[in-house]
């Protein structure tokens, strides 16, 4: 049952040899295609890892020099393998459980919010033919199962109990259910030009020039980028929307029990699902992979994606956090009509065609 | 249709159990968790379907916005927290009954219909025959057919929504003394 | 795959258009006047249903200019105004008038805050309603159903504070929402087996499969028997009816008394439509895989015997009258299994009598509690002497529900009796109406002793009356229009009934 289109082994004459040689070791139909799915996992897996190590590193640096300082120096040329040996001392780290907790649900949580964080790469195109599947529905399914991280910041929160955890699990699912109708709402927007919900096929239609970009379709491309950004830090749950985990009110928000290697899961998460909005953002609104052909495909997705984490980077480190209320008023007040505006407007103009 | 597969029984095996669990689990929000599996899952029958849209659409909103909104529910419902709720009343033996036999019979539909009812020219069982091809996107195809031929039931669905929000705001108000 | 907009004329939708536009002024209405004037918005509301009736009866009566040409398609295959639509939408929006003109004590009293609200809904039902109505198609037919109900959930529990209310509000939703999944779940049967939604289509495509299957009784079987279930929850019609007497005790008595005539009557067209018009190809003596009929016969009598006997030991008048409304569908049933040229008839007339006579009775009951906050049947002991007209009308309304002549819900019960014997000696295989009629006549009979019990208290008791009876203006209209409905139509019916002839042939029912 070959339920997904595998376009990356067609396309890419690596993936062809591997899969010539995985069918001279005798593996045939179904069975092919789990190995050959396992094996694009594990990879993809393996790439997000470094990349998330790698984040966590980056964050500390602009930190450290936004503030002044070196951030971390020890370990390492300006410290580059830090992170690693945090993980390495996490792994260590004694478990820590309290007696009154949900024992599945507890255990569960980081599990899922790990899991959720890389589902969405089953789309994502990290270069010219580099993806592991082309749905199409792809930024459809994006968003859907990104909403598997509420649930485990829920099921963290109520698993804890612990009163803080509870607050910061509320917050988060109220924060990001309120956010997802803005974001969905700026990806119409682009959905609207593209056509379609493949990934593939809106990195394909901002093919050409620059201004080919969704980003630069004046008036409505930058509104719509903007309010995804904005969107996107609240699902991430970055400053200034970090509230479930705010540290000077909730200590720390949901993962507040969670200790050694299940708090090494959130945070890790944490960190994969800014390095998916970034791509998600660069995908529908910056040309996705594509560039000047001399540099491959991969680098461009990645150098773009850099260019916006670090963009989220300096919002974490600029501005305050916001409370409540205010988060919620934004969201519903301002945000959503904006929103909902620019995609009025830009359903206009391209019924009218005033557009290129 | 093709012999339905081993990914189709695992997904069936866990819609019905989380399904069972939704019902039977003595603390609701595990009840909350076993359902948001049980959507999930039909989500990946769906799949199987060539279903695509309807499955993320189910996962958006079954999982992304129902499910969390009860689950949130139930976390601002107070002396609902961690405690053991009956899930059964009085009642729970003609419940039973009558979903068994709901259940035996919608199973001997299926069990009939694919045994008893058979065209005499072809000898395909009338489930079992294909009409009509799959369109290549079916998304795009779906979202043409909602614009033209079924534009009216979706306006009117807006009209829905809106009596339903109204509606919901007048009861969920916190009135003025 | 072929994407065009199928043909439309905006103009065939103009009453659905207005009263959308006009619900959405009686919210922003009651917002810019600081919800105080109370009377101001319930005058305000009783024009969105007012001007569609107006305009439609002026349409059937030739009034209107011939360039006004409003029967006929309006949106494709989904939207299409026949006889059948424009007269179950007079009743629904008469059914509006009356409930609106009844509320007006309500609103004074209870609901403080959301009067706009409590209007807007009650007219986005009735928009559902008149979706209903003209829907040719299973999509349409839902989701106007869904937009009939779901304000409604919401009118039932409109006193927040009373708990029976609530009460009234949270069954009706958990129902609602049972009876639509059962609904659709009955409806994806017959799409499966004509691959349309479209009414016509599919009775034409089924036709088709059987051919070449034979039998496909199992299946459509089991169609049938979810869709029964889910109409006749939303009808109350037993075994589906327990919600129903505890729904109209809770809910506002306008409200109950919407839900009893034109909730039921779009239950009702929905059943019609499905059965009659989309399944009637499967119904006769040469083909009979799946005699729906006989189904709907046999809860036809459940309704019958259990409404009326379960109606004499209630002590509380509404839910005497909704074990009263629920008897009524029975009897309305007896007409929809007869299809000939004049079964679906008297139903169309039935359901005409029936929303005179039991918004009436229901005005008059709110009127009442309005004024003493009581529904029992006892406080309205000796009313005679202090309220002669109350009495009066209230005993009218109830001898109309009974049966008696000359009201019109004698010619109602005589022509659906008539229709079902009209049915049975012509075809040896439906001698099974004869029961139907036989058991409606006696529990018709039966009927008179629990309607006849609350006259006899208002006139004949010794007591001295307990409360006197005054009356607001649009009060007094509803009593004063349902007497008028259920006298004038009940003498001189020609002209409801020269136009309920031509409801069969909407239906696919030949007239000969």
């Amino acid at each position: 049952m070959n339920l997904i289109p595998i376009v990356a082994v067609e396309l890419q004459p690596i993936f062809a040899w591997i899969y010539r040689w995985l069918e001279g070791l005798g593996l045939q139909g179904t069975l092919l295609t789990v190995v050959v799915y396992a094996g694009l996992g594990v990879m993809v897996f393996g790439v997000l890892a470094v990349l998330a190590l790698f984040l966590v590193w980056w964050e500390r640096k602009i930190a450290g020099h936004m503030q002044q300082r070196f951030g971390p120096m020890r370990n390492g040329w300006h410290g580059w393998y830090q992170t690693m040996m945090d993980g390495l001392k996490l792994l260590q780290k004694e478990d820590v459980l309290v007696d009154t907790r949900d024992k599945v649900v507890f255990f569960w949580a980081p599990v899922i919010c790990f899991v959720a964080a890389f589902l969405a790469y089953v789309v994502m195109p990290f270069g010219d033919g580099l993806i592991v599947a082309d749905l199409n529905v792809g930024i459809l399914y994006i968003m859907a199962v990104t909403t598997f991280t509420v649930i485990s910041l829920l099921m963290a929160g109520w698993g804890s109990n612990n009163k803080y955890a509870l607050l910061g699990g509320m917050r988060s699912a109220a924060q990001v259910v309120s956010y997802e109708v803005p974001m969905v709402a700026s990806i119409l927007t682009v959905i609207l030009f593209t056509g379609s919900l493949s990934m593939v096929d809106i990195v394909e239609s901002q093919s050409g020039l620059v201004f080919n970009w969704f980003v630069f379709r004046l008036p409505f491309g930058p509104v719509a980028f903007m309010i995804y950004i904005t969107a996107a830090t609240a699902e991430a749950n970055r400053t200034p929307f970090d509230i479930p985990e705010a540290e000077q009110e909730l200590v720390a928000g949901f993962n507040v029990e969670y200790s050694g290697m299940k708090f090494a899961m959130f945070f890790l998460a944490e960190f994969v699902n800014m390095f998916t909005v970034s791509a998600i953002a660069v995908t529908l609104f910056f040309g996705g992979w594509q560039g000047w052909e001399f540099i491959p495909s991969w680098i461009w997705f990645l150098g773009k994606t850099f260019m916006v984490v670090l963009l989220l980077m300096l919002f974490r480190w600029t501005y305050p956090r916001l409370r409540v209320d205010q988060l919620m008023e934004f969201a519903w007040k301002i945000l959503i009509p904006i929103a909902f505006v620019n995609l009025i407007v830009a359903g206009w103009m391209k019924y009218a065609g005033w557009y290129w | 249709m093709a012999e339905p597969g081993i990914v189709f029984w695992i997904l069936a095996v866990v819609t019905v159990a989380s399904a069972v669990m939704v019902v039977t689990l003595k603390n609701i929000f595990h009840c909350a968790l076993a359902l948001i599996l049980c959507l999930f899952s039909v989500a990946g029958i769906y799949i199987l379907l060539n279903a695509e849209f309807l499955a993320a659409a189910q996962v958006l909103i079954y999982v992304g916005a129902v499910a969390i909104l009860m689950i949130f529910a139930i976390m601002l419902t107070s002396n609902l927290a961690s405690k053991a709720i009956r899930q059964s009343n009085e009642q729970v033996m003609v419940g039973t009954v009558v979903s068994v036999l709901f259940c035996g019979g919608m199973l001997a539909l299926i069990y009939l219909t694919d045994k008893a009812i058979v065209s005499e020219e072809t000898g395909v069982a009338f489930w079992r025959q294909v009409r009509g091809t799959l369109p290549a996107d079916n998304v795009a195809s779906l979202g043409g057919y909602l614009m033209t031929k079924f534009m009216l039931p979706f306006e009117v669905v807006s009209v829905l929504l809106l009596a339903a929000m109204i509606g919901a705001i007048v009861l969920a108000r916190k009135e003025k003394a | 795959m072929d994407f065009t907009l199928p043909q439309y004329d905006p103009f065939r939708m103009l009453p659905e258009i207005f009263m959308l536009l006009w619900a959405l002024w009686v919210f922003t209405y009651d917002l810019i006047t600081k919800r105080q004037k109370e009377a101001a918005v319930g005058y305000m509301a009783l024009i969105g249903p007012a001007v569609p009736l107006l305009f439609i009866v002026f349409y059937l009566t030739g009034l209107l200019p011939e360039s006004w040409r409003y029967g006929g398609s309006g949106f494709g295959a989904m939207f299409f105004n026949d006889t059948t639509a424009m007269f179950f939408k007079i009743v629904f929006l008469g059914a509006a008038i009356m409930a609106i003109g009844s509320s007006f004590g309500i609103t004074k009293q209870k609901i403080v805050n959301h009067r706009g609200e409590f209007y807007g809904l009650l007219l986005f039902s009735t928009l559902g309603m008149m979706f209903l109505a003209s829907s040719n198609e299973l999509l349409t037919l839902y989701i106007g159903l869904e937009l009939t109900t779901i304000p409604l959930f919401v009118l039932a529990a409109f006193f927040k504070d009373d708990k029976l209310s609530v009460e009234a509000g949270v069954k009706y939703f958990v129902i609602g929402a049972f009876s639509s999944a059962l609904l659709l779940y009955g409806m994806s049967f017959l799409y499966g087996l004509s691959g349309t939604t479209g009414l016509v289509q599919m009775k034409m495509n089924m036709a088709v499969v059987f051919l070449s299957y034979r039998d496909i009784g199992v299946i459509l079987l089991g169609g049938i028997v979810l869709l029964v279930a889910g109409v006749g929850f939303k009808l109350a019609l037993p075994p589906f009816h327990q919600w129903a007497p505890d729904v109209y005790e809770g809910s506002p008595t306008p409200i109950a008394a919407f839900l009893s005539v034109g909730s039921k009557a779009a239950g009702l067209v929905a059943f019609g439509k499905i059965f009659v018009n989309g399944l009637m190809a499967f119904f006769g003596p040469e083909q009979a895989p799946n005699d729906w009929g006989m189904l709907v016969g046999l809860l036809a009598i459940l309704a019958m015997v259990i409404g009326n006997v379960v109606a004499i030991r209630q002590t509380n008048i509404k839910r005497m009258l909704a074990y009263s409304s629920i008897a009524q569908a029975g009897y309305i049933m007896i007409g929809m299994v007869v299809l000939n040229e004049h079964g679906m008839a008297s139903v169309a007339y039935y359901i005409f009598a029936y929303m005179f006579a039991n918004m009436g009775a229901f005005a008059a009951v709110a009127i009442f509690e309005d004024q003493t906050g009581s529904c029992q049947i006892e406080d309205y002991k000796g009313l005679a002497k202090t309220s002669p007209v109350f009495a009066v009308s209230l005993s009218l309304f109830l001898l109309s529900l009974v049966g008696i002549p000359p009201l019109a819900g004698f010619l109602a019960k005589y022509k659906v009796f008539a229709a079902a014997i009209s049915m049975a000696t012509v075809d040896p295989s439906a001698s099974w109406l004869y029961w139907l009629v036989g058991v409606g006549v006696l529990t018709a009979v039966f009927s008179l002793f629990y309607y006849a019990n609350v006259m006899r208290l208002m006139f004949f008791s010794n007591e001295e009356p307990r409360h006197k009876i005054t009356y607001s203006v649009p009060a007094l209209c509803v009593l004063l229009l349902g007497l008028a409905g259920i006298v004038v139509f009940g003498i001189y019916a020609e002209p409801i009934l020269k136009l309920v002839r031509t409801i069969p042939a909407d239906f696919g029912l030949y007239i000969p």
